[in-house]
């Protein structure tokens, strides 16, 4: 089943010179990655947030809908997801000129989901005597969630939704399958041309590897800026 | 000052109060005493209306609140929670922001009153409390006690004619108890009208006008801490004074 040691082709395994004169290319399909990620990850914090508040209203008008999206999303595949948006809408007149701008919004809508259960958790981890706090202090709902719940619950919150941003920056790859000229496409191309697959899948992991290798960096900066409040004794 | 008139208070089937009628003179000191779960904290955030009473009425000032099984208007609770301030057990201190920041954050945003204002006003009741020098601490690096009188210089900030306490020493170690006390006992001297869950015996003798002795969700016995404390009449009373001696 396996070439013996001396019998592997290295070459093929990874070749240095295909990969620094193919980089631009792949760059630019970072971009494009990088781009959906961004908006994505924007969309769907704000969906997110949005949702984990109807989630947790008293009234099932408000909680029903938000549980059977967050249901839906967590149940479903995104790819799947990405393929009724791309190719089943059009069926009933809905059309994405764009793929980039369904690849937006399916990886939006499905990761809102995760994010509302983030967030969600979030806020119900603050204590409640700090709700009792503000409330005995005659703050009103709005004032307590913004500037007493939420800076605590963005603490607690931090390391889970910077999982989700880096999920979503590999999930962005899953729209290569409609088009989606990203960094995964361009590493395709590039393979399918020169049938180095290796190679060039090889490249395209170490390029996300580094691109979440950053994204930690910046979780750490963050909790330390959000932790300051804490352990100071 | 406050007057509570049939105060009933249930969760689900079990009913914590029963027809509480007492009332609290503008400048009087009034201790709550009784055994764990007889009723007192709920009959404290009953007058915070942190809980909502199920039937009687409290009146504070010139408004009254009548609560009632089925018809009762939420907005209404501001106008009565204006007049008191809440001290908690477990101090509840905002973690994210300093001592200051804590204690003019309610008057800055419900109040919106300036903030230089605010500061200046909140350093001199620091200074009462002897929190000035720890006012740009974060509640962490804080000892419970300090925390404790954190908490109740950020309730007087808001200025309120009533200020309840909630067993504000239940939860230090018994070093600190003495420099909460004696926060509250400088507060009884200026005339401030208070309400106060306490198991601190002598200091109920010391800072009360009024004792309420409650058990099972009743008013069992009430008057001047001598009379409750050291004569109590109540059978239930004697049985609980009796049992706290013993534990000290």
């Amino acid at each position: 089943m396996f070439n013996s040691f001396n019998q592997i082709q290295w070459e093929y395994l990874f070749n240095f010179e295909l990969v620094r004169d193919s980089l631009p290319l792949l760059l630019q399909g970072l971009r494009i990655s990088m781009v959906i990620a961004l908006f994505s990850m924007i969309f769907a914090l704000l969906l997110g947030l949005v949702i984990a508040i109807m989630r947790m209203s008293k009234h099932w008008i408000f909680h029903l809908p938000a549980r059977v999206f967050i249901s839906f999303m967590r149940g479903t595949p995104l790819l799947v997801f990405i393929f009724i948006l791309y190719y089943g809408l059009p069926v009933i007149g809905v059309q994405f000129n764009n793929p980039i701008v369904a690849g937006i919004v399916g990886v939006s809508l499905n990761f809102a989901a995760y994010n509302a259960e983030v967030i969600r958790s979030a806020i119900l981890s603050v204590p409640r005597g700090q709700w009792e706090a503000a409330e005995s202090l005659q703050m009103g709902f709005p004032e307590t969630m913004w500037r007493i719940i939420i800076p605590q619950a963005t603490r607690i919150a931090l390391p889970p939704t910077f999982s989700i941003f880096m999920d979503i920056v590999k999930g962005t790859s899953l729209t290569s399958i409609i088009t989606v000229n990203e960094l995964l496409y361009s590493a395709r191309i590039v393979a399918g041309r020169t049938y180095e697959s290796m190679t060039m899948y090889i490249a395209a992991a170490l390029i996300y590897w580094v691109v979440c290798i950053i994204i930690g960096y910046f979780q750490q900066r963050l909790e330390k800026r959000y932790n300051r409040y804490l352990n100071q004794r | 000052m406050i007057d509570v008139i049939n105060l009933k208070k249930s969760f689900d089937n079990t009913t914590v109060l029963e027809s509480i009628n007492f009332s609290v003179k503008k400048g009087e000191v009034v201790c709550l005493i009784g055994p764990s779960g007889s009723g007192k904290t709920t009959l404290l955030r009953c007058l915070n209306l942190l809980e909502i009473p199920n039937s009687g009425a409290i009146k504070m000032g010139d408004d009254q609140l009548t609560f009632s099984e089925r018809k009762f208007k939420k907005n209404k609770l501001l106008t009565l929670r204006k007049y008191s301030g809440m001290v908690f057990q477990g101090f509840h201190l905002f973690p994210h922001k300093t001592v200051m920041e804590n204690i003019i954050e309610a008057p800055l945003i419900v109040k919106k009153q300036s903030k230089a204002k605010l500061i200046k006003q909140g350093e001199q009741l620091l200074e009462k409390v002897g929190m000035i020098d720890h006012k740009d601490k974060y509640p962490d690096s804080l000892s419970g006690g300090q925390q404790q009188r954190a908490a109740i210089a950020r309730a007087l900030m808001m200025e309120p004619a009533i200020m309840l306490f909630d067993e504000p020493t239940s939860a230090l170690d018994p070093q600190l108890v003495r420099e909460v006390l004696k926060v509250i006992e400088g507060l009884a001297k200026e005339g401030q009208t208070m309400v106060i869950v306490t198991h601190e015996m002598n200091f109920a003798r010391r800072v009360a006008d009024k004792v309420l002795f409650i058990d099972g969700g009743f008013i069992v016995e009430e008057g001047p801490p001598e009379q409750v404390l050291d004569n109590p009449s109540h059978k239930q009373t004697k049985t609980f004074l009796q049992l706290l001696d013993d534990e000290q």
